[in-house]
């Protein structure tokens, strides 16, 4: 196959590298003693190794990436499934289509206010449930840890049934405190203005432990010798957070933005379990609209148009990140 | 990548998209007293059933081996349509009237052998929604339509004692229970989301309107269907019903309770309550649908499909003529409670005498099924908004009909 002589020369080329300019003594010594095994033993061994994940990421990475990037310029639809080469071609118009798609831009602007209010709730919230384990709290931090953690390893099933119970509006968690004070309670979920932050309460409540996570990590990453000096140079709690936990911690909340970021632009679960979009498409997302244009009503190059508008905006999104976010650090 | 290595890589992805599918097998049929092993998919509850009937049928048929697989509803639809398109589809499958037309498109379906199965001997509503453009592609296997279901202990709390007939009494019914019986709601009907058109189907085809009609054309803003959809809101506008329902609700709980006193359920709500809310034995009823210009209530179901690439179609045929011959339903209807589709088998036993039974039994002669489009699902998606509209207050019954018109006459051409 020609994609093997293609990139062939690379894994030979890296394994030099730090063999002979790391230890410049030990090379000539090791080539004159023992001799190596051929580059063409090398590589053969080198794509042995590679094969199984070579095949997988083939055969379910770059294989639908590719099909569904074809399909995204084509009419694919219900009658293609049994007779694909009889899609017609059609060019942009699936992209040019959904510019002018109420129901996509409407997604595209649920999607963009998750985002927006929902990502900055769960960097600060994360950071802060973090930073609050990881200095008070001595005996029960471990406790507290897995309390936090456990929404994001609980299946969004079982989520989704405690947060109906929450959100009811008749009997519900919520519901309870509002009457007991003598008001009516909001019916969240069915509610157009209500249903999104409802969404976002979850997602944020969801994910916040992975991000904590991320930033336990890092603060503990931080030299106790840094607090202590600065300590002694008399800064207080507040400053020393300021000015040696922010800026040491920079490259842990870049990361937690971007993947949070990436996360929520792709949401899925939540309004698929809690609302199916409703009422009135209020928290209809791209992901789920894409769905549902795809697998309820087979417009399977429409939907595929749909996933590489995403990505471009994911992409374009994240770039913009890293650039904004490492510039500060400089 | 290399160039060349791109290049590569292109020509075997669009091989394969393309290739892959190409390969059904269009191989001779086998005779029916031949050795072989005949495939079989179901649904759910049918699934794990079959499997038992299938026993008692290799017994009889020592040569024919059934090999029944269970396929979760929630995932049936993407399954069936994967297998389509990889040509691999089972021998036989059951498949809800929903999906008739699809599968119709999709090219799959062999159509029904007319001199075995005899249109007369099924529900009219059954068979048609087997039928695509005048082709019959799937026998009925079993019928379902909804009825009304009522708590008849509340009601008498309330001051009523008999079942509501029709539009007007139904929601004199749902005040009284509000009112005196102190229930939360009157009846459960679903305001939004998918499916929501399920509901609403007892409303539109009583007062004599429809989707799409007979020709083909979209009619929902007929003033038939306007009426139908004004009813329905008001349950909302009076408070009578609750206005957000979480996707995935299950009514019987609530019915138990004696929250929810009315709804309209299937045939399968008789079990789960027997079985679930054993409190309430004795204390609820079921009713035909209440009429407007007649009662008349969605029917639902499934059939039984043989696959055009299958090789064991003559015993494919005679599989599903011993599940739906009068002896075959009857026995089902005692294994599953599914509703019969052949009328012959509801002249004996516990189909032939049991209230409840007769209350649905009726619902069918006159049920009506959707209609077999391809794009019917997209076009109940349209409905289902129109109704979202009117429930949440967001337009009036008539604005939002003419809306979901312009947007399926698109989807119907």
């Amino acid at each position: 196959m020609s994609t093997m002589t293609g990139k062939a020369a690379q894994p030979a080329k890296v394994q030099a590298g730090p063999g002979t300019s790391q230890s410049p003594a030990a090379g000539p010594q090791e080539r004159r003693g023992r001799k190596r095994p051929s580059m063409g033993v090398q590589n053969a061994a080198g794509w042995l190794f590679s094969t199984p994940f070579l095949v997988l990421f083939t055969v379910f990475m770059a294989f639908p990436i590719l099909a569904t990037l074809l399909m995204s310029f084509t009419d694919f639809g219900l009658r293609n499934v049994t007779h694909p080469l009889d899609a017609n071609f059609i060019g942009f118009e699936n992209y040019a289509n959904l510019f002018g798609d109420e129901k996509f831009l409407k997604s595209l602007f649920n999607t963009a206010y998750f985002v927006v209010i929902g990502v900055p709730l769960t960097i600060f919230l994360g950071l802060v449930v973090a930073v609050l384990l990881n200095n008070g709290i001595d005996r029960a931090r471990t406790f507290f840890r897995v309390g936090f953690y456990a929404p994001v390893v609980t299946t969004i099933v079982a989520v989704a049934v405690v947060w109906r119970f929450v959100l009811d509006p008749s009997d519900g968690l919520i519901a309870g405190l509002f009457t007991e004070v003598g008001l009516t309670p909001p019916d969240f979920l069915g509610s157009e203005t209500l249903a999104m932050p409802s969404m976002i309460a979850m997602a944020v409540w969801r994910n916040l432990g992975t991000v904590m996570v991320l930033f336990i990590a890092g603060l503990q990453a931080i030299p106790t010798e840094v607090r202590e000096a600065a300590k002694l140079d008399g800064a207080g709690v507040w400053h020393e957070f300021r000015r040696i936990t922010v800026p040491l911690l920079r490259p842990t909340l870049l990361y937690a933005t971007v993947i949070t970021t990436i996360g929520y632009l792709n949401v899925f679960e939540e309004p698929f379990v809690m609302t199916q979009g409703g009422p009135s498409d209020s928290t209809l997302t791209v992901s789920l609209n894409m769905y549902r244009e795809g697998f309820n009503f087979f417009h399977m190059g429409y939907a595929s148009a749909m996933a590489y508008v995403l990505f471009v905006v994911i992409m374009g999104i994240t770039v913009l990140q890293l650039r904004l976010l490492k510039d500060n650090t400089k | 990548m290399s160039r060349t290595a791109r290049t590569a890589s292109v020509g075997i992805a669009v091989a394969l998209a393309f290739g892959i599918t190409a390969c059904g097998s269009s191989g001779a049929d086998v005779a029916a007293d031949k050795k072989q092993t005949l495939t079989v998919w179901a649904m759910g509850a049918e699934g794990e059933k079959l499997a038992d009937v299938a026993k008692v049928y290799e017994k009889s048929h020592p040569n024919i081996t059934v090999k029944v697989t269970p396929v979760g509803w929630d995932v049936a639809h993407q399954k069936l349509v994967s297998a389509a398109a990889a040509g691999t589809m089972p021998d036989v499958a059951q498949m809800g009237g929903s999906y008739m037309g699809e599968f119709s498109e999709l090219g799959v379906l062999e159509p029904v052998d007319t001199k075995t199965f005899d249109k007369k001997d099924f529900f009219p509503s059954g068979w048609n929604q087997g039928e695509v453009d005048g082709t019959a592609y799937g026998v009925p296997w079993y019928v379902d339509t909804r009825v009304l279901y009522y708590r008849t202990d509340l009601a008498e709390k309330a001051g009523i004692d008999k079942a509501p007939t029709n539009w007007k009494e139904m929601q004199d019914l749902a005040t009284a229970y509000q009112k005196k019986a102190g229930t939360k709601w009157g009846l459960s009907i679903q305001p939004s989301g998918l499916d929501t058109v399920q509901n609403f189907y007892s409303f539109l085809y009583s007062a004599g309107g429809e989707i799409v009609n007979d020709k083909g054309e979209a009619v929902i803003d007929s003033p038939e269907a306007v009426k139908a959809l004004k009813e329905y809101g008001s349950y909302f506008d009076k408070g009578l019903s609750n206005k957000s329902v979480a996707p995935g609700y299950d009514v019987v709980k609530d019915f138990g309770n004696g929250r929810v006193p009315m709804f309209f359920g299937g045939p399968w709500h008789v079990t789960l309550l027997n079985e679930g809310q054993p409190q309430i034995k004795g204390k609820w009823a079921v009713a035909n649908v209440p009429a407007d210009k007649s009662s008349v209530s969605m029917a639902g179901g499934s059939s039984l499909v043989v696959s055009k690439d299958s090789e064991h179609k003559a015993a494919a045929t005679e599989f599903i003529k011993y599940l739906t011959d009068a002896k075959g339903q009857a026995d089902w209807y005692e294994r599953t409670k599914d509703l019969p589709a052949n009328t012959a088998a509801w002249t004996s036993g516990a189909l032939s005498d049991d209230a409840n039974l007769q209350v649905f039994k009726k619902q069918m002669d006159t049920a009506k099924a959707a209609p077999s489009l391809a794009k019917w699902t997209e076009i109940t998606d349209k409905v289902d908004q129109a109704i979202a509209k009117v429930t949440q207050g967001k337009a009036s019954a008539q604005d939002a009909l003419k809306t979901a018109q312009s947007q399926i006459e698109g989807l119907v051409k």
